[in-house]
C-alpha cells in the first residue's frame, strides 16, 4: 500500500528529473522493451512482405530461433552450472523471450485459428507451452508479491507442521487456566469461551489443508474471518486470555502460510510437468512443420 | 551443487528420483508418443493431405492431388521430400500456367516485354527524380530490395498464395507489394501518386473525327439546312458504353454518321471525276506514233483517254515480266509517244500486249485464277472468299461485253501472238496456256460457233495434216474448270479434240507469225489501215491470212446481218465499233455465262455496240455495282463497309509503306486518295506500321486494342456522378486545337486531341482516404496482356 501510494505521487509530483518514478522500475523497462521489441518485429514484417516475400519465413524463423534461445534455457539448468545470479537471469531472458515468442506466434498464424490437423497441433503445443510459461510467470509474481515462502518452508514438511499446529492449538484452547486467588466473586468462563471458538472456527481451520483457490487468487478471506473471531473475543478475556488467544492467532497465521507454501510449492511442482513435456512435442513438431514448408515451398522467401 | 532454493526441494537422501529427472523423462516420452502418433496419422490419411496447411480456394477446391500444383511433389507419401532438394524455380509456376494460359513474357513483371518495362522505367525514372519516396519504402527498399527477384523472373506465388481458406481471395495484392518494385514510390492515390500526364489517350482516334468542327459548324449548318437530317443531340447518341464496359464504343455508321455522310461514300456528292472506281480500262496510247514506228499492237482503240489503271499494275505485275514492262513504261506519256525512243516503243508495244493477256485470261478463264495469286503480305493463294471481294462478283458479261466492243478480235490476236508467247517463257501459265487452246483454233478463226467448226470440216473446207504438229505447238492438256467454252477447250460438237497443227488445204500453216502485224479488216472485209502496217512479208493486197479473211459463208452471212441491221458506223471505220456507255449487264434474254452457248467475236466486224439510248451506266449504278463507261469498267460503291474497296485496301496496305512506288501502293495510294471513291481514308485513318506497310483502321478501339496497356478504366461506374457536365467533366473539350493535322502523317502516337488530357484532380475528389477505393488493383492492371483459362481437350467419345 504503501509503496503504491509512493508510485502514485511520484507519478503525479513528478520523480527524477520530473520524469515519472514507475518509469525507472524494472519491471516497467521490461515492458517497454516487449513493446518496442514486438512492434519492430510486426513492423520488419510487414515490410518484409510488402517486398514480395512470404512473411510467414520471415516471422517462422523468428519463432524456431526464439525456440531454440528458450531450449538453452532448459540445457543450462540441467547441467546445473552458473551462478544464482546468472539463473535470475537467464530466467528473466527466458520469460523476455517468451513473450516476444507469443507475438512471433500471432504474426505467424496472421491472427487467426488453425485449419487442419497439423496446424491445430502445432497452434496446440505452442499455445499449451505459452499458458504453461505464463503460469509459471504468475506464480513467480505472486510469491514474490507475498513476499514469498520462508526458507524453512518445503513441501515435504509441510503436512507435518501442520499437524503439529493442529495440536498445539488444540492444547492452547482446552488447557484450563489457573483461577484467581481472590475467590469473592466467580470468574469468568473465559476457557469455555476460547473452546468454544476452538471449536467452532479453529477446528475447522487447521483440518488438513485447505484454501487452495484462495490461495490461488491470493484472497484472505477465511484468515481473516478467523483471526477476525480471535481478535473479537480477545477484547472479553482475561489477560490470561489473552495471552492464550495471540498464541493461537499466530499458529493460525503459520498454518494459513502453510497452505499457501502447499499451494505453490505445489503448482511449482506441477505446472512444469506441463511446459516441459509439451515443449519436447512443439519441438517435433516444429521440425516437421519445417520440413514440409520447405518441402513444398513457392514464391519468394 | 546449486540449491535451487525455495523452488526445488534439496535432494532426498534416500537417492529418490528428483522431479527433474521424472519430468525429463516424461517430457522423452511424450516426444516420442508425437513422432508415433503423427506417423500414424500419416500413414492413414488420404495421400498428403494431412500435411496441407489450409485449404485451398473454392476456385481450385477441386484440385485433389499436390503435385498438380507443387511440380516436384510426386505423388507418393514420401515422394514430396525431393522438393527439400534444389529445383527449377518456375516449376510450380507452369504449373499454374496449364490452366491459366498466358504469353510467354507471363513471368517478366506485368507480363509484359521486356522493351516495354525497360520504356516505362526510363520514363518513370524521370518521374522518380522530382518525387520523394516515403520513408517505409526506403526502408522496404534497404531492407529487403527486390531488384533482383524482379530481375530473376517472377513466380505466381510471390504475389498468389494459397491455402488460406476457401473464401480467401488469392488475387488481393497489397499496395506496398505493388509499390516494391516500382521506381515511383508513394503511400496512396491521395498521397504522392504523380499528376497524369498523357491520360487517357496515347494515340490519335483511329476515326477522323474532329469533334469541335463537328459541334461548332457542321452541326449547326446541317440543321439549318435540311432541318430533317438527324443530328446528335449529346454524346450518348454516339458513344455508348458496350458490353465490355471498359470501351466507350461507337454507335454504327446507319445511327450516327449515315446523315451526312453516306452520299459522300456512294459518290452522289461527289462534284467531278467518276463516282466509281476505275478497275479496267484500255489506256489510251498514241495509235498513230506506234503505227509509224511498225509497233505491233494489233487493234486498239484510237480514241481512248482512259489511264491504266491501279488495279491493272497490281494484275499485270504479278509476273516479274510484267512487272519489268510496267517499270519501262512508268515514266511515258502514252498518249504522246512522238518522241519515244525505240525502246520506248517496243515497251508500250509490250504494254499492250500485256493488257490483252490479261482481258484475254480474264475473259477466257476463271477471275480466281488472276486474283488468287495476289495475297502479296503472305504469298499464299487468297481464298476464294478473298477473290469473291476483290471483284465484288465481276460478272463476265461485263467483260465480255467490254472486249467485243474493245477488243472484238482479242482472241484471234492472242491465238497469232502464241508464237510471241513462245519465245516469253515466262507467262503465266494461265495465260499460255489459253493462248496455246486459242491457237488450237485457228482453223476456225477462233471467231465461230462449234456447229460452225463441224459443217467447215464435214464440207472439207479445212483438211487436217494428219501428223504434222508443230513441235512447240505441242499442248499439253489440261483439264479446264468447267463451263469453259468448248471452243476453247478445242472439242467439236461430237467430243472431237481438235487436232493441233491446221492447214486449210494449202498445206502451209495458218498460224501467222507473231513478228506479222496483225491488220484488222474493216466491216466490208477491207484491210483496216489503222491496224498496223501491212506485214513486211506479205502484200498487203494478197493478204494470205486466213484468219483475217472471211470465208464466203462467212461473207455471206455477214451481208445477211447487214441487210437486216442497222448500217454500220459512218466512215468506214475500222473494225473497232465505238463503245458506248452501258454494257453493266447484258441485255435480258441473252444467256450469262453458258459455257455451251458463248460465242466469240466475229472476226471482221465488231460487235454493234449495245443499244443503250439514253442511260447514262453510272446513274444506272448509283445503288452501287459494276458498269462500264467509255473505256473502262468501274466499280461504284455501294455503300458503307463496301466490301470491294475494303478488301482491296486490306490486301495491298501492308505492302506499301508510305512513299512505296509498287503496284500494292498504287492501289492504296488511289483508294485512300483526298477524293478517292468511297471515301474510306476520308473517315478511317490510316497508320504506318513499322515493316507491316499501311493499315487502315476500319474497325474502332476494341477491349483487344486495350490488350498491354497498365491501366483499366470502366465508365460505366461513374456515369451517376457526373451532374450536368456529363462526359465533359472529365474530357474537357479545347477549343483552338488541330486534330485534323495529326492524320497527315502516319504514325498515330503523334496526334492533337480534341480533348484535354484527364487530371489527376478529378479522380481524387472521390478517390481519396476515407470517399471511395483507391487502391492500385482498381485502376491499374498487373497481367496486361491477360489471362483466360483454356477450354479442355475433350475427345470426341466412341460407341
Amino acid at each position: 500500500m504503501r509503496g503504491a501510494a509512493r508510485s502514485a505521487t511520484n507519478a503525479l509530483t513528478g520523480g527524477r528529473n520530473g520524469l515519472p518514478e514507475w518509469l525507472f522500475t524494472g519491471k516497467t523497462a521490461g515492458t517497454l522493451l516487449l513493446a518496442v521489441i514486438c512492434s519492430v518485429l510486426f513492423w520488419t514484417v510487414s515490410l518484409y512482405a510488402s517486398a514480395l516475400r512470404d512473411p510467414r519465413y520471415l516471422d517462422g524463423w523468428v519463432l524456431a530461433g526464439g525456440m531454440v534461445a528458450q531450449l538453452l534455457f532448459h540445457v543450462a539448468l540441467r547441467k546445473r552450472s552458473g551462478t544464482p545470479k546468472s539463473f535470475r537471469r537467464w530466467r528473466a531472458f527466458h520469460i523476455m523471450v517468451g513473450y516476444v515468442l507469443i507475438g512471433a506466434f500471432l504474426s505467424h498464424s496472421d491472427f487467426s485459428l488453425p485449419d487442419t490437423t497439423l496446424e491445430w497441433s502445432l497452434s496446440m503445443g505452442f499455445v499449451l507451452v505459452t499458458l504453461s510459461g505464463l503460469f509459471g510467470t504468475y506464480l513467480s509474481w505472486s510469491v514474490k508479491a507475498k513476499h514469498g515462502i520462508s526458507d524453512g518452508i518445503s513441501f515435504e514438511r509441510i503436512a507435518a507442521r501442520r499437524e503439529e499446529i493442529a495440536r498445539e492449538v488444540q492444547d492452547a484452547a482446552m488447557h484450563a487456566s489457573q483461577p484467581p486467588e481472590d475467590h469473592r466473586l466467580p470468574p469468568l468462563p473465559y476457557d469455555s469461551w476460547i473452546a468454544d471458538l476452538y471449536a467452532n472456527h479453529l477446528m475447522a481451520f487447521l483440518e488438513g489443508p485447505g484454501q487452495f483457490t484462495a490461495h490461488l487468487f491470493g484472497s484472505q478471506r477465511r484468515l481473516k474471518r478467523v483471526t477476525g473471531e480471535i481478535d473479537m473475543l480477545m477484547r472479553y478475556v482475561d489477560a490470561e486470555g489473552q495471552k492464550k488467544l495471540a498464541a493461537i492467532r499466530e499458529l493460525v497465521v503459520e498454518k494459513d502460510r502453510l497452505d499457501y507454501a502447499r499451494v505453490y510449492l505445489g503448482l511449482t511442482k506441477g505446472w512444469l510437468y506441463v511446459h516441459l513435456p509439451v515443449t519436447y512435442g512443439l519441438v517435433v513438431l516444429t521440425v516437421l512443420h519445417g520440413i514440409v514448408v520447405y518441402a513444398f515451398s513457392s514464391g519468394a522467401w | 551443487m546449486l540449491r535451487l532454493g525455495k523452488y526445488w526441494p534439496a535432494p532426498s537422501a534416500g537417492g529418490a528420483q528428483m522431479p527433474a529427472e521424472r519430468r525429463g523423462r516424461l517430457a522423452r516420452w511424450v516426444a516420442l508418443a508425437t513422432v508415433v502418433s503423427l506417423s500414424i496419422i500419416f500413414v492413414l490419411s488420404t495421400g498428403t493431405q494431412f500435411l496441407m496447411p489450409g485449404p485451398l480456394t473454392g476456385a481450385h477446391a477441386s484440385i485433389e492431388s499436390c503435385s498438380s500444383c507443387h511440380a516436384a511433389s510426386g505423388s507418393g507419401k514420401l515422394s514430396w521430400l525431393k522438393g527439400l532438394a534444389k529445383r527449377e524455380p518456375h516449376a510450380d509456376s507452369k504449373a499454374c500456367l496449364t490452366c491459366h494460359t498466358m504469353p510467354n513474357t507471363a513471368f517478366n513483371a506485368h507480363g509484359a516485354t521486356d522493351d516495354v518495362l525497360r520504356r516505362s522505367t526510363e520514363r518513370l525514372t524521370k518521374t522518380a527524380a522530382a518525387l520523394s519516396s516515403p520513408i517505409t519504402a526506403r526502408a522496404q527498399n534497404f531492407a529487403f530490395p527486390t531488384h533482383d527477384m524482379v530481375a530473376g523472373g517472377l513466380q505466381c506465388a510471390t504475389c498468389h498464395q494459397e491455402h488460406q481458406g476457401s473464401a480467401f481471395d488469392p488475387k488481393l495484392v497489397a499496395n506496398e507489394q505493388c509499390r516494391s518494385c516500382h521506381i515511383v514510390k508513394f503511400d496512396s492515390f491521395d498521397k504522392g501518386h504523380p499528376v497524369f500526364e498523357t491520360y487517357p489517350f496515347r494515340r490519335r482516334t483511329r476515326l477522323i473525327y474532329d469533334h469541335a468542327a463537328h459541334f461548332g459548324k457542321h452541326f449547326p449548318e446541317v440543321a439549318k439546312k435540311d432541318s430533317t437530317k438527324t443530328i446528335p443531340a449529346t454524346c450518348a447518341t454516339c458513344h455508348d458504353n458496350n458490353a465490355e464496359k471498359r470501351v466507350m464504343g461507337l454507335a454504327s455508321f446507319d445511327k450516327t454518321c449515315r446523315t451526312c455522310h453516306l452520299d459522300q461514300i456512294t459518290g452522289k456528292e461527289r462534284a467531278s471525276g467518276p463516282k466509281g472506281v476505275p478497275f479496267l480500262a484500255l489506256p489510251g496510247v498514241d495509235v498513230a506514233s506506234l503505227k509509224s514506228k511498225n509497233a505491233a499492237i494489233g487493234e486498239w482503240p484510237q480514241d481512248s483517254d482512259a489511264a491504266l489503271t491501279p488495279f491493272m499494275k497490281v494484275m499485270i505485275g504479278r509476273t516479274p515480266q510484267g512487272q519489268a514492262v510496267l517499270d519501262a513504261v512508268d515514266r511515258l506519256n502514252l498518249q504522246d509517244l512522238t518522241s519515244a525512243s525505240e525502246a520506248e516503243i517496243k515497251a508500250v508495244a509490250n504494254l499492250v500486249w500485256e493488257i490483252k493477256t490479261l482481258f484475254n485470261a480474264l475473259v477466257s478463264g476463271q477471275a480466281s485464277e488472276i486474283f488468287a495469286g495476289l495475297n502479296f503480305a503472305s504469298g499464299r493463294e487468297a481464298a476464294s472468299n478473298i477473290v469473291a471481294d476483290l471483284t465484288a462478283s465481276l460478272p463476265r458479261d461485263v467483260l465480255v461485253s467490254a472486249q467485243r466492243t474493245w477488243l472484238p478480235n482479242l482472241t484471234k490476236e492472242m491465238a497469232g501472238a502464241d508464237a510471241r508467247e513462245r519465245q516469253r517463257s515466262d507467262l503465266d501459265p494461265v495465260t499460255s496456256s489459253f493462248v496455246r487452246l486459242a491457237h488450237a483454233e485457228t482453223q476456225i478463226r477462233s471467231d465461230a460457233d462449234p456447229l460452225r467448226v463441224f459443217l467447215e470440216r464435214r464440207s472439207g473446207s479445212i483438211q487436217l495434216a494428219e501428223g504434222d504438229s508443230h513441235g512447240e505447238d505441242t499442248i499439253k492438256r489440261r483439264i479446264l474448270p468447267s463451263g469453259t467454252p468448248r471452243a476453247i477447250r478445242g472439242e467439236t460438237i461430237d467430243g472431237e479434240s481438235q487436232p493441233r497443227s491446221l492447214t486449210k488445204g494449202t498445206g502451209r500453216s495458218v498460224i501467222p507469225s507473231l513478228d506479222d502485224p496483225i491488220t484488222l479488216p474493216d466491216a466490208a472485209g477491207a484491210t483496216d489501215a489503222g491496224g498496223g502496217a501491212p506485214p513486211s512479208n506479205t502484200d498487203p493486197a494478197d493478204q494470205s491470212d486466213e484468219l483475217l479473211k472471211p470465208t464466203e459463208t462467212e461473207l455471206k452471212e455477214i451481208k445477211a446481218r447487214e441487210k437486216g441491221a442497222p448500217p454500220a458506223p459512218s466512215g468506214g471505220r475500222p473494225a473497232i465499233a465505238t463503245p458506248s456507255p452501258g454494257g453493266a449487264a447484258p441485255p435480258p434474254g441473252q444467256g450469262q455465262n453458258s459455257a455451251a452457248e458463248a460465242t466469240l467475236p466475229t472476226s471482221d466486224t465488231p460487235d454493234a455496240a449495245p443499244e443503250d439510248g439514253d442511260v447514262d451506266a453510272e446513274e444506272w449504278a448509283q445503288a452501287g455495282g459494276w458498269y462500264r463507261q467509255d473505256y473502262a469498267i468501274y466499280y461504284r460503291p455501294t455503300g458503307h463497309k463496301d466490301r470491294f474497296i475494303a478488301s482491296w485496301l486490306q490486301l495491298t496496305g501492308p505492302s506499301a509503306p508510305r512513299d512505296d512506288k509498287g503496284p500494292a501502293s498504287s492501289v492504296f495510294n488511289f483508294l485512300t486518295g483526298k477524293d478517292a471513291q468511297g471515301s474510306c481514308a476520308k473517315c478511317h485513318s490510316v497508320d504506318d506500321v513499322p515493316g507491316k506497310g499501311r493499315v487502315v483502321n476500319f474497325a474502332p478501339a476494341t477491349v483487344q486494342s486495350k490488350a498491354g496497356q497498365f491501366t483499366r478504366f470502366m465508365h460505366e461506374p461513374h456515369f451517376g456522378l457526373m451532374g450536368d457536365r456529363g462526359c465533359l467533366g472529365c474530357h474537357a473539350l479545347e477549343k483552338g486545337r488541330s486534330p485534323l493535322k495529326s492524320y497527315e502523317q502516319g504514325d498515330p502516337r503523334l496526334f492533337v486531341s480534341n480533348f484535354g488530357n484527364i487530371k489527376k484532380d478529378a479522380c481524387q475528389s472521390c478517390h481519396a482516404s476515407g470517399v471511395a477505393r483507391q487502391d492500385c488493383s482498381l485502376c491499374h492492371v498487373y497481367h496486361v496482356n491477360g489471362s483466360a483459362t483454356a477450354i479442355m481437350k475433350t475427345k470426341i467419345p466412341t460407341p
